[in-house]
């Protein structure tokens, strides 16, 4: 073994880690190689004043100081959450009353327009038929009949549908027939 | 719990604080916070910053326990995360305490400028071997540091820092082997000086 063999497993000679034989030639070549054998001796000391290097402690008000900082990482969080509320509350609120809208107007249309579509009796609904007078321009919109006129005949110009369901601000349905 | 907690090993202890009894957390900062500490305050050479990492790593350990499975050793576990902190923490401090005096020479040389923390160490002036190996630890590139001062301050086994760096027991050994003798190198240089 040389010295640069010798290098290589200087700390499992110390840590008492070879083989017989390994540790039979390691200490062959110390027993011959001054320098290798100074090496180890001064190793030992190092790493035993390594190992009893003065220990130090945390302060006594260490313990205190972390739970102080737990507790206030625990606040942090807490508030955290109500600012995020408080932030995104308006939002949520529109987003509330948009849902709210949407599903009203779904019910109303389940509940009332459907029925009516597929022929059924509207118990609520007052339904007039109008002829459709070719000679008047007005736009292609419906017109809607007041309550006062409900029982009259009403005309009105529709050139391009067939028939519209307009809901009556009184709750009234109006059926325009187009008579060509 | 002050006559039970003898009994309980630190996987036990984590576990109890994992299903809320926090207890448990204050018994393992009392088993870990000194021993933490010392590992620390080798690697960093500073009392105050390495307080504070130990400070960082006992609430991660609060708030990430949720996270530690028992395939690891509860030590093991807890040194890695306090060996990871005092990484960026050393870092933190080379970057802090290195000012560029481009002002003051030719070169661009960069001085090194002691920190004014406190520092135990300072109080024994007596103890010159500790300062010199102290000395020689922060010398120590950062792949031998952390393997000695784990296996011989900690006196860690070598598969506890395995498992702590992530390497194999093979690489451990080797970095050890080679960490000693660079050591031994630079404490006779010092005494030269």
């Amino acid at each position: 073994m040389d010295c640069y063999s010798f290098d290589r497993i200087i700390s499992d000679y110390i840590d008492a880690n070879l083989n017989v034989k390994q540790r039979k030639e390691a200490e062959q070549h110390i027993g011959e190689c001054r320098r290798c054998r100074e090496k180890v001796t001064d190793l030992k000391g190092i790493l035993g004043e390594l190992r009893t290097l003065p220990r130090v402690e945390t302060l006594p008000d260490f313990e205190s100081r972390l739970m102080e900082r737990i507790e206030n990482s625990k606040e942090q969080k807490e508030s955290g959450f109500i600012r995020m509320f408080r932030d995104y509350s308006r939002p949520i609120s529109v987003v509330a009353a948009v849902m709210l809208l949407v599903a009203t107007s779904i019910f109303v249309y389940t509940s009332v327009v459907i029925p009516n579509s597929s022929g059924q009796a509207v118990p609520t609904a007052e339904i007039r038929t109008i002829q459709q007078d070719k000679s008047m321009a007005a736009p292609a919109a419906a017109t809607v009949v007041q309550p006062a006129l409900a029982g009259a005949k009403a005309e009105t110009e529709l050139p391009d549908s067939n028939k519209i369901e307009v809901p009556n601000y009184n709750n009234q349905i109006m059926m325009v027939n187009e008579n060509k | 719990m002050d006559k039970e907690k003898i009994k309980y090993t630190d996987e036990e202890l984590v576990k109890r604080f994992q299903q809320g009894d926090e207890r448990a957390y204050v018994e393992l900062v009392k088993r870990y916070k000194d021993r933490l500490l010392n590992f620390v305050y080798r690697y960093l050479n500073s009392y105050e910053q390495s307080e504070d990492v130990v400070q960082d790593t006992l609430m991660k350990l609060y708030t990430s326990a949720h996270m530690y499975r028992e395939i690891a050793k509860f030590s093991t576990w807890i040194f890695t995360i306090a060996a990871n902190l005092a990484k960026s923490e050393l870092r933190r401090l080379k970057r802090r305490r290195t000012v560029s005096i481009h002002t003051m020479g030719f070169d661009d040389k960069e001085y090194e400028i002691p920190s004014e923390a406190y520092d135990p160490a300072k109080e024994t002036e007596s103890n010159y071997g500790e300062k010199q190996i102290q000395q020689a630890i922060d010398t120590l590139p950062d792949q031998f540091k952390t393997v000695i001062i784990l296996r011989e301050v900690q006196q860690l086994s070598y598969e506890e820092i395995s498992q702590i760096l992530g390497i194999s027991i093979g690489t451990v050994k080797s970095r050890i082997n080679r960490g000693r003798l660079r050591l031994q190198k630079l404490l006779k240089e010092l005494k030269e000086q």
